[in-house]
């Protein structure tokens, strides 16, 4: 357990533990004594009022506390508290001492102790909010929880055995000595609490005036947060059940014990195992179950218990009743005070601080008697009807038993929600912004129109006439057009068409239907008397080489994409496909593009080696579609093939967003070849982001992220010997850099096989680097990533000094090794 | 409905033309019929005038470069003035500016004859 934890949270969390077992032992001690000293003042029938009074009492005392918890600094505030606690305590030891003590002092005495009980538990949660994140907490739970069982335990056993002949009186003076131990604690535990930057103001609810606190204000809290709702609704369930069990429990236990003392005895054995059980439970399995599981099974375990053993008081004979009910009692008990208290705790924490304590409060201290009153009240309604058998109740059990679990589930849900919205995006997908906002094929028209008219009246009317196609000349372009126009007068165009003083575009604009225009061109290039007279035109162009003749080639190879694709002419793109000049082979590829003949496709991968004509090779190719995806995936996976070439055509295939182009991203992800992995990557990613529907080989994808966790671990190995190396230390730059690379590569392939959005998120604020925005990353991780890639995973982000990185790397390589996903 | 009308300047015959040139009004003598008279009687010099030529279809495109083919192949000029700026832009973009010989007005073709 040490090896988890960052050496600020173990000295915070043997503070809380002592916290803990001394809390629940100064409780466990007076429980008993208040059991006994109100049944042997008052009796049996007095019972209600004492359950009414502390009804009462306990709604003051959430009320106060509600105020008290908004209003005053924490370590103040649960410090006076157990202040009062310590005096009052004192003031009942002298009242109840008497000779002839004033009866009535035990029904309050028994309220007095069921509040400090709920009261220090309370505030003992509330620290732990207070002072560990979600993460942190999660990873000591079961260590604090067994402080508390154990205190229970030795509480009990010093009510047991009452040493040096103490009388049960005298056992009240425990508490006031235990309580003022805790209260030092308290301020201890929070001097040693680590503190963020701009974490002060927020961790300090004390501090916010404006916070209105209360009974109303919470249950309006409540009413108005749906997953505290869910919450309250699930552990209202949860409490009728387990005082139905209770019920069932004392009610066979007389029947089975008649004498008083048999039966005591029998309720004590129980109790003193069922300690013992929950201590060992939470100490060697809740933090297990949480790691390995994770919350959403954590939760279902009590029902799922519960609900065995009530289906099988309801179906077996009565011999093995008994049984049955030990265990189910039993298990809803240890599950209670260990898993169930735990996760419940757990789930709290991911709410925003001024939700958190005001509900918690409500929550602890009012709704749990709100439930233990709804059980009375449901037992008296159906008493009418049903002889309240065990049978009959195991048959309610398992009703509410399923709206439990279908609670707890829903719950779940809510809280990976919440924590969600803890983490914030702090930059956006470049990628896609860029798509979304800019037009990248209609900026590149415009330059290209723009810069056409420069060069040739003919290359210009034809760029224009791509824009006008595309009905996309806003009135902003339009002018933009017109003004270069003034700039750049065109030579043929000033002299046929600009004689009047009007710019050629108004012309366009209002005369011309660009659909029209587009079906009058198409007609004129299919006729055979346009393709017999062009025929020469183009073959001597396409011939011609050198810069004289370079416009002539760039007007050639536009034309040809306009034709229809079986045109004859169109034999002549292939050379200008390979033309020396960049211009000209990037209309070309532009033409070809519109084409898609087939033969172009080897010539137009030629021209992705090329940095000038990379971009219109891309755009030819991603045009042809997945069809082509074969043939690119030759270049790709081709050693041979140009370095350039093959980085490229990952990008292509990504922009086909088709299910095979993203198969062959991932075959080629599988063979490993350092040359093109970030390309790869990348170019997955880029397809998921934009066509979530796609699918990627998980078997595949998950075997690349075994692989380059393993390479950060070995970063992690080569960078503590470079750091050991005065010489060598210029070098830890670099592969800190190649670590901070590998990690991004390992949370863009988990993107493609989990909710994409989640992980940029958890990276992101990872990337964030404060200790909060890494916890609820985390946190975020732990509940979305699969056991062994988590248990690999976590380790290597979460915030423990690089040496405890270092000393893992060498056992988490092993395990990387060992995991196979065949 | 198309009026096609020659008429002779020095060597050249200039075609004016009036109307829509387009192939639901084909008339029973079409301007490449017309060119290939010309051709036929001998003349080698061609002028289309679209000056009142209000729209040409692809049709019309086609009679005009079926009567330039068939006057280069004869080693004869046929030349075209005064065409809507809508039409020099289906040309310019269909490239056929680059085969054609267009004039803005009919003296500056007459000298490019000679």
């Amino acid at each position: 357990m040490k090896s988890n934890l960052r050496p600020v949270e173990s000295r915070l969390s043997r503070l809380m533990f002592a916290y803990f077992f001394l809390a629940t032992l100064s409780i466990y001690v007076v429980k008993p004594a208040k059991e006994s000293l109100f049944m042997d003042a008052l009796g049996k029938p007095r019972l209600p009022y004492a359950f009414l009074l502390t009804a009462i009492l306990m709604g003051l005392a959430v009320a106060a506390n509600s105020r008290l918890v908004q209003r005053v600094h924490r370590p103040v505030y649960v410090s006076s508290t157990l202040g009062f606690f310590i005096l009052t305590s004192l003031i009942f030891w002298v009242l109840i001492r008497g000779p002839a003590p004033w009866p009535w002092v035990f029904l309050i005495f028994w309220s007095w102790a069921d509040i400090l009980l709920v009261t220090t538990i309370t505030q003992f949660w509330i620290m732990v909010n207070d002072l560990f994140s979600p993460r942190e907490a999660k990873r000591r739970i079961g260590f604090l929880v067994s402080g508390g069982i154990l205190g229970g335990i030795s509480g009990s056993l010093i009510a047991y055995f009452r040493p040096a002949g103490l009388e049960t009186e005298s056992l009240i003076l425990v508490c006031p000595a235990i309580l003022f131990v805790c209260a030092l604690i308290v301020f201890l535990a929070w001097r040693n609490a680590p503190r963020e930057a701009g974490e002060d103001a927020e961790g300090k609810p004390g501090r916010r005036k404006e916070e209105k606190a209360g009974l109303i204000q919470s249950f309006a809290l409540l009413r108005d947060n749906r997953y505290m709702l869910y919450l309250s609704g699930m552990m209202v369930v949860a409490i009728i059940i387990s005082n139905l069990v209770d019920f069932q429990f004392k009610t066979l236990g007389k029947a089975f014990f008649p004498d008083k003392n048999a039966t005591t005895s029998f309720f004590a054995c129980f109790n003193l195992g069922l300690l013992v059980f929950s201590y060992l439970l939470a100490a060697f399995m809740t933090t297990r179950i949480l790691k390995n599981f994770g919350m959403r099974i954590a939760l279902l375990i009590p029902p799922v218990f519960l609900l065995v053993g009530s289906v099988a008081v309801y179906f077996i004979p009565a011999g093995a009743l008994l049984i049955w009910v030990i265990y189910m009692r039993g298990a809803d008990k240890s599950l209670a005070h260990s898993l169930s208290q735990s996760v419940r705790e757990l789930l709290y924490i991911p709410l925003p601080q001024n939700i958190k304590y005001r509900a918690k409060v409500f929550v602890d201290m009012f709704l749990n008697k709100f439930a233990d009153g709804l059980t009375g009240l449901l037992l008296i309604a159906v008493s009418p009807f049903l002889e309240l058998s065990p049978k009959e109740v195991s048959l309610i059990a398992i009703v509410l038993i399923i709206i439990w679990m279908a609670l707890n589930i829903r719950v779940t849900s809510e809280y990976v929600n919440i924590v969600k919205g803890n983490l914030q995006i702090k930059w956006q997908d470049a990628d896609r912004l860029v798509t979304e906002k800019i037009d990248v094929d209609m900026t590149k028209l415009v330059f290209d129109t723009l810069q056409s008219r420069e060069r040739s009246s003919v290359l210009y009317a034809m760029n224009l006439f791509d824009l006008i196609k595309k009905e996309k000349m806003s009135p902003e372009l339009k002018r933009l057009i017109a003004y270069k126009g003034n700039e750049l007068k065109a030579r043929s165009m000033d002299s046929l068409l600009d004689v009047e003083g009007e710019a050629l575009l108004p012309e366009i604009d209002d005369s011309l239907e660009p659909d029209t225009m587009d079906a009058q061109v198409r007609e004129i290039m299919s006729l055979d008397v346009y393709q017999e007279l062009m025929k020469k035109q183009i073959e001597k162009v396409a011939r011609g080489e050198g810069k004289e003749d370079e416009v002539a080639r760039m007007e050639a190879a536009k034309v040809m994409g306009m034709m229809a694709p079986e045109s004859p002419l169109i034999r002549e793109l292939t050379k200008l496909l390979k033309d020396e000049s960049a211009e000209v082979a990037r209309y070309a590829a532009e033409s070809a593009g519109r084409l898609r003949r087939r033969e172009f496709v080897p010539l137009l991968i030629n021209l992705l080696s090329r940095s000038a004509t990379q971009e219109a090779a891309k755009q030819a190719l991603v045009a042809y579609g997945d069809r082509i995806a074969g043939t690119l995936h030759d270049s790709l996976a081709d050693p041979l093939e140009n370095l350039a070439t093959r980085k490229a055509i990952p990008d292509i295939l990504a922009r086909m967003q088709a299910q095979r182009a993203a198969d062959m991203l991932v075959l080629e992800l599988k063979k490993d070849d350092p040359a093109i992995e970030a390309e790869l990557i990348d170019a997955s990613r880029w397809m998921r982001s934009n066509s979530p529907e796609l699918v990627f080989q998980e078997r595949i994808v998950l075997t690349k992220v075994v692989s380059l966790i393993k390479k950060c671990y070995l970063l992690l190995l080569q960078i503590q010997e470079l750091r050991a190396d005065r010489k060598k230390e210029i070098l830890v730059k670099d592969v800190e850099n190649t670590l901070s690379r590998a990690m991004k590569h390992v949370f863009e392939l988990l993107g493609l096989i989990l909710p994409q959005e989640d992980v940029i998120r958890a990276y992101q604020n990872i990337l964030a680097g404060t200790r909060k925005s890494l916890d609820y990353s985390v946190e975020l991780l732990d509940n979305i990533l699969r056991k062994d890639i988590r248990e690999l995973l976590l380790p290597l982000i979460e915030d423990t000094p690089f040496e405890e990185k270092v000393r893992l790397s060498r056992k988490m390589i092993n395990a990387a090794e060992k995991i196979d996903f065949t | 409905m198309i009026n096609i009308q020659p008429r002779f300047k020095n060597d050249v015959v200039i075609f004016d033309i009036e109307g829509e040139i387009k192939r639901s009004d084909i008339t029973d003598v079409t301007l490449h019929q017309l060119v290939k008279e010309q051709l036929d009687s001998g003349r080698r010099k061609i002028l289309l005038n679209f000056d009142r030529v209000e729209f040409i279809d692809s049709f019309g495109v086609g009679e005009i470069l079926a009567s330039y083919i068939s006057t280069h192949n004869l080693g004869g000029k046929l030349k075209l003035v005064r065409i809507s700026k809508k039409l020099y832009l289906i040309f310019q973009v269909t490239m056929l500016t680059k085969v054609l010989d267009i004039f803005e007005d009919e003296e500056a073709a007459m000298k490019s004859f000679f």
